[in-house]
């Protein structure tokens, strides 16, 4: 009886859709701002026990210009948890005539393990159509075994970008008392349920989504696309059982996975005492332990079976020197407790755009781990993949988010710090010289700070000198320059860290001499590019995810013998989006100007969206007005 | 390929004999470092170079096996030094191993040091082997990996391991050249006369050292299950022992205008070409023209159905060509019915999976089913057609002599029309009559027939790529203080292609839509419209008028009169390169703006005009610039007869693009009448 239903449940949409994807049965409203339609998308999720399911994926996509093409290309991913039963690939043309069927056999076959990694079990089938005549279509179909669970697919009616959907569907089938946990997200799709025999049955279904625009400073995709997370209670992947149900249980699982993984060689234990016993305040030790970690250690992945939740213990990454970030981050641990120091391993969604989650509902959200240990008021905050980046700061890799402290007693949420305008900072002084015809010749002095510094700090450490010159190349923003010198100093020890890079440059005919007159533009290198465009219309709120104060401070001398005869006007606007002020004054031997900008982290409602136009050109106009000088007669 | 069976009658265990030239050895031995020899102060090397290969030696011989054949042993060593974290992935090693069925190639012998001066003394760190990691990458490749343990900054790392091969193609190339400065690369090969190998070397390095011995060699081949006496064989003979050493190799980076950078590193490789052994016939592996052309046209999955008569065509091509009255008429039809009808799933093939007839049925193949066909069609209608097989620019460059058929993958119709040949691809649906994409122009190609056996030469140098665009702008008479204009460019053939496909991909109403002029914020863009953009056989033209809102309004006003043409910047970035420049064509760019003074504006500045030419005969650029009362004239003519130029030549082109560049961003200055 099961296995009737289940074959219909498989067998049907076969039958009936086969024959049915011709390219001009698409309304228009689907085919606007789209790359591709999904034409019919199902997916099904069987859990049969806490550690075993099975999975049926069906996807149709009418690929409408070139935008869609990346559907064209199925890569689906199978490792010790999941094998592939089945999979199938067709290509038809826009009339529906079938062009290309590829079975599992033919595909490519590939290695997961790509630059990231050194290894990994994890292997692709590829099925990639090459079709440069538009509209068609592409149909995958694929069964799953998977053996090991430790989450469950969330569904994103429309996950993909540039995609508009026609009809798509989820059905999870659970056996009857299992307790399935869901919730929808930015919508309140809710399934239908329905029973049969010893299941319970979810289905969720969504029809005629046209594309979605994209805005500018609109929220992160997890804000504001509706989607239904789907989550396990009790789990089980290669003899360790978890519960899901909570944020404690889940942590309770990953202690199980991290408990006696945390024994030093004698050697290094030696090696902690001979760093750390003669210090008293702890945070020093956690300093000492930190640096000695970045010395010796960096970061390598290696992802086999278990061990894409399980590290390394200590003792292979005491010889081995390398780690991935959670087998370095247990070796921090375990360099802590020796020194008598109790620090813990921290779970955690990494990526600067990735501050959000749902943490609400406990589910494995997460792509990454630090460390940290926590002290009565404050905790120190320890990046152990990173060999440059001081010890307690986070840049906004992991900054301002939730994450999942692990202890024995289980896990619980914390936060990790925001950075905000006092910290998010960039000083930039200029002492410069204008000569008669104009030549500019500028030292330049730039302290950036906190998060305005992430960015430099990895080039400055990643990059050979040569490619630091081009990056800074691209960042300055005038028509004709040379760099003569520059340089950049790290400073590590006041939090959070800055960098000063000092850059001297020539820019000849930076102010144009025009008979009698000089027209200079006192902001020489940080003109706002800005220009939001005002017709669009909003759907999304807005927001500003970074906050940040810019300051500059401008000297230039000129040559003897002018005068004013134009200023720009001094500003001052205080909006909720942020400040602006200049003022600009001329001496008779110098120009000073000054300008100090801030944006503050919010979100807006969307109407706001043309006040905010308007504050960006008011900026981006006042950044570009020019000092006129005239000569004296 | 399998292991050579008519062997069978030698033994195992294998000496060879042979004397190396004594002179100029690198005195380097596996594990004897002392903490001096971290110092490279002494040798020369790029300065930003994050790591360092102190020494690559590689050594490739033969030995007997107990298969009852040879095996190929190829031993690597290397030492190399981690100058600062950003050359950490040196210590990453990956070996890939050729494997065909149950046959594959074995590692053997790993040894992998870290050595640190720690205390001033040498500290070792050995690799394990649990630490060896195997992943299967292909059907083919199968790839030992490790990364070596307690490595930091300033690490020296070690290695060497044996890979021995029963496949024969399979001699080891050897790279002398890579992303890092390598100060002493060295391969020795030893191949015994029965072997026969083509040498193809490559590169713009000389070898420091060069030698050929001759030698003589002692094998002992073991054969199990052959008469219990007579199961040891040994085999005398001769061998040619060659070495070949680079010293100091500067790290090769890919630049603007490369094919690829495959075609450019110093490299030697090996093309088993005839095994035989005493008393006994030679087997060929190395093919020629003349027989590749003819087992090419009886393969099934290429030629085989071009010879037959495929009357099945009859009724469609009577269809197909109806109306066309002249050869070149009628092979216009069959070309466009084929490229429109046609969807191409894949490029990069050279045989096909289908008969011509189920492609037909289809109307769908990779690009060599879908010239395959159309060359049967044009044969069907008495129009002279072979399939010609190239490789595609980024693919590498073909060798002319010897037909290594791996280098091919492309294949393209070559028809003769009243005396005349054109090479035509249907397989790309903006693509004209008589044209190629940019990237089938890669030199040498072969015309596969077994009556004609011709090399061809699709050289970028001989492509004109011409464009010529005019601006005007004129005071809009209507409207006080706008400024109105007009563009019209005809663009080169490539440009053009691009353009439509470009066009393909979204609306001509958003292409102009994001076309961006400058010199100021408030630019009204209108009637846009492209010429011929559904006629591929003909370049396109666009054009537009626009209208300057404000850009009128200052005291000082600064023009770049180039608007959306010109180079913004250099296209060669490097100080220096150590390989050609490779461009797709040879261009003819002229601009012409004639353009009205703004009312109410005076000329205070114009940029002088010029003339530069290029290596004397081989490119000049033009900028001439005037003006009378009311109006200002420019000419910009930018001209290169060449695509390609020796790295001699860099240094001179990349001063040239940057006069150009500096010349095309000057300003006319405007100034406000008082």
């Amino acid at each position: 009886m099961k296995l009737v239903f289940a074959l219909c449940l498989l067998m049907m949409p076969f039958v009936s859709f086969a024959q049915h994807f011709q390219s001009n049965d698409i309304p228009d409203s689907l085919k606007k701002n789209a790359g591709l339609v999904t034409r019919y998308e199902e997916e099904v999720f069987e859990i049969k026990s806490p550690g075993k399911a099975t999975e049926h994926e069906r996807h149709v996509y009418t690929i409408l210009n070139e935008d869609g093409d990346y559907v064209s290309t199925y890569r689906s991913r199978y490792d010790k948890f999941t094998s592939i039963n089945n999979i199938t690939g067709t290509m038809y043309d826009a009339s529906g005539k079938e062009l290309k069927h590829v079975r599992k056999k033919e595909m490519e076959d590939v290695s997961g393990t790509g630059d990231e990694s050194l290894i990994t079990d994890s292997r692709y089938k590829i099925c990639s159509f090459n079709n440069r005549t538009y509209p068609y279509t592409v149909d995958f179909e694929e069964e799953d075994d998977i053996n090991g669970i430790l989450d469950f697919p969330d569904w994103v009616p429309q996950g993909i970008n540039k995609a508009s959907v026609e009809d798509t569907k989820f059905v999870v089938i659970a056996p009857k008392d299992y307790v399935l946990r869901f919730k929808p997200v930015n919508c309140s799709f809710q399934p239908v349920i329905t029973e049969d025999g010893g299941k319970k049955i979810y289905t969720w279904e969504r029809k005629n989504l046209p594309a979605r625009n994209k805005e500018i400073f609109a929220p992160s995709p997890i804000q504001i696309i509706p989607y239904v997370m789907i989550a396990p209670s009790d789990f089980e992947a290669q003899g360790y059982k978890g519960d899901m149900s909570t944020w404690e249980g889940y942590g309770k699982f990953y202690y199980e996975l991290l408990k006696g993984r945390d024994i030093l060689p004698e050697d290094i234990k030696r090696k902690v005492h001979e760093l750390t016993d003669n210090l008293n305040d702890p945070r020093q030790k956690i300093k000492v332990l930190y640096d000695y970690l970045q010395r010796n250690t960096h970061y390598i992945s290696i992802q086999l079976g278990i061990g894409g939740w399980q590290p390394f213990d200590a003792a292979y990454v005491a010889t081995k020197r390398y780690g991935d970030c959670k087998a370095l981050s247990n070796f921090m641990v375990s360099l802590l407790k020796e020194a008598g120091i109790k620090g813990n391993s921290v779970i955690i969604r990494s990526g600067a755009n990735e501050t959000s989650m749902n943490s609400d509902f406990p589910s494995d959200q997460f792509d990454h781990v630090i460390s940290c240990v926590p002290f009565e008021k404050d905790t120190v905050w320890l990046e152990c993949t990173s060999q440059t980046l001081p010890a307690g700061y986070l840049s906004s890799f992991t900054a301002n988010r939730y994450a999942l402290l692990v202890d024995e007693a289980g896990g619980k949420l914390v936060h990790t710090p925001k950075y905000g305008l006092n910290d998010n900072q960039e000083i930039k002084k200029i002492t410069a010289t204008i000569n008669e015809e104009g030549n500019l010749s500028a030292s330049i002095n730039t302290m950036y700070k906190a998060e305005r510094q992430d960015h430099l700090e990895q080039l400055i450490n990643y990059l050979s000198k040569e490619d630091q010159l081009k990056h800074l190349k691209s960042s300055i923003d005038l028509p004709t320059y040379d760099i003569v010198k520059f340089d950049y100093v790290q400073h590590k020890e006041i939090l959070p860290p800055s960098i000063t890079e000092t850059l001297e440059l020539n820019a000849p005919n930076y102010a144009q001499a025009s008979g009698k007159r000089l027209f200079i533009l006192p902001n020489v290198l940080t003109r706002s590019a800005i220009k939001l465009k005002q017709d669009e219309e909003r759907k999304y709120e807005i927001e500003l995810k970074d906050e940040y104060r810019l300051i500059d401070s401008v000297e230039i001398k000129i040559p003897g013998g002018f005068q004013v005869e134009a200023l720009p006007r001094d500003m001052k606007l205080e909006t909720k989006f942020g400040k602006y002020i200049t003022s600009t004054r001329v001496l008779p031997d110098k120009i000073i100007y000054y300008r100090l900008q801030e944006q503050y982290s919010g979100k807006f409602p969307p109407s706001d969206y043309s006040d905010l136009t308007r504050f960006y050109d008011e900026i981006f106009k006042a950044d570009r007005s020019k000092i006129v000088l005239v000569k004296k007669e | 390929m399998k292991p050579l069976k008519f062997l069978c009658v030698l033994l195992c265990g294998m000496t060879s004999v042979y004397n190396s030239p004594a002179q100029d050895k690198l005195n380097i031995k596996f594990g004897k470092i002392t903490p001096q020899d971290f110092d490279l102060s002494k040798y020369h090397f790029d300065s930003s170079a994050s790591a360092v290969i102190i020494a690559d030696m590689g050594n490739s011989a033969f030995e007997g096996n107990n298969k009852g054949g040879f095996s190929l042993v190829f031993t690597h060593y290397r030492r190399a030094k981690i100058i600062n974290k950003n050359g950490i992935d040196i210590a990453t090693v990956e070996i890939p191993l050729y494997k065909s069925g149950n046959n594959e190639e074995k590692l053997q012998n790993l040894k992998a040091v870290t050595y640190n001066v720690e205390n001033g003394k040498v500290v070792e760190t050995k690799l394990d082997d649990k630490s060896v990691f195997t992943d299967k990458a292909s059907k083919n490749y199968i790839i030992k990996k490790f990364t070596f343990p307690a490595v930091k900054e300033g690490s020296v790392i070690e290695y060497s391991y044996t890979q021995s091969s029963d496949f024969f193609f399979n001699l080891q190339p050897w790279e002398f050249q890579g992303g890092y400065p390598r100060l002493w690369s060295e391969y020795e090969v030893t191949i015994p006369e029965w072997f026969r190998y083509v040498i193809l070397t490559q590169g713009y390095q000389r070898f420091a050292i060069h030698t050929n011995n001759s030698i003589a060699v002692h094998y002992q081949v073991n054969v199990a299950g052959v008469t219990e006496r007579n199961d040891m064989v040994t085999l005398d003979g001769n061998a040619t022992d060659s070495r070949f050493v680079m010293k100091d190799v500067p790290p090769l980076k890919e630049e603007n205008f490369t094919t690829t950078l495959a075609n450019h590193i110093a490299k030697i490789e090996f093309q088993l070409s005839s095994i035989q052994f005493p008393n006994s016939v030679a087997h060929e592996y190395m093919s020629n023209w003349p027989k590749v052309n003819e087992q090419m046209m009886e393969d099934e999955k290429f030629g085989a159905d071009l010879q037959k008569n495929n009357g099945w065509l009859s009724d469609d091509l009577k269809n197909i060509t109806n109306g066309a009255s002249t050869k070149v008429g009628k092979a216009e039809k069959i070309f466009n019915y084929v490229r429109d009808n046609f969807t191409c799933t894949d490029h990069g093939r050279v045989y096909m999976d289908n008969n011509l007839k189920t492609i037909f049925k289809n109307k769908s193949g990779s690009e060599a089913e879908i010239n395959l066909l159309l060359v049967a069609m044009l044969n069907h209608e008495d129009i002279p057609s072979n399939p010609l097989i190239l490789s595609t620019r980024h693919h590498g460059k073909t060798n002319e002599i010897y037909p290594l058929m791996d280098r091919y993958n492309y294949v393209i119709c070559d028809a003769t029309i009243d005396g005349t040949s054109y090479f035509l691809d249907a397989s790309e649906p903006r693509l004209g009559f008589g044209h190629l994409p940019e990237y089938c122009y890669n030199g040498h190609s072969r015309v596969i027939s077994k009556e004609l056996q011709v090399p061809v030469y699709l050289e970028a140098d001989s492509l004109k790529e011409q464009k010529m665009t005019s601006v005007f702008i004129v005071n809009d008479e209507k409207k006080d203080g706008m400024v109105d204009g007009s563009f019209q460019s005809q663009l080169g053939y490539f440009e053009s292609y691009d353009l439509r496909e470009k066009i393909s991909k979204k609306t001509e109403k958003d292409f102009f839509k994001e076309i961006k002029i400058p010199n100021s914020q408030d630019v009204d863009i209108e009637n846009g419209n492209i010429d011929s953009l559904k006629q591929p056989d003909f370049p396109a033209t666009l054009h537009y008028d626009f209208a300057f809102k404000n850009a009128f309004n200052d005291d000082i006003v600064y023009f770049n009169p180039m608007l959306t043409e010109g180079y913004k910047e250099n296209p060669f970035k490097a100080a220096e390169r150590f390989y050609p420049v490779e461009m797709p064509f040879t261009s003819d760019e002229t601009y012409i703006l004639n353009m009205e003074i703004p009312k109410g504006y005076t000329v205070d500045e114009l940029p002088k005009s010029t003339k530069v030419s290029f290596n004397e005969t081989d490119g000049f650029f033009e900028y001439l610039i005037l003006k009378d009362d009311n109006n200002i004239q420019l000419r910009s003519h930018i001209k290169l007869n060449r695509a390609n130029f020796s790295a001699d030549d860099y240094s001179s082109l990349r001063d040239f693009f940057g006069f150009v560049v500096k010349k095309q961003s000057e300003q006319i200055v405007f100034k406000k009448k008082k």
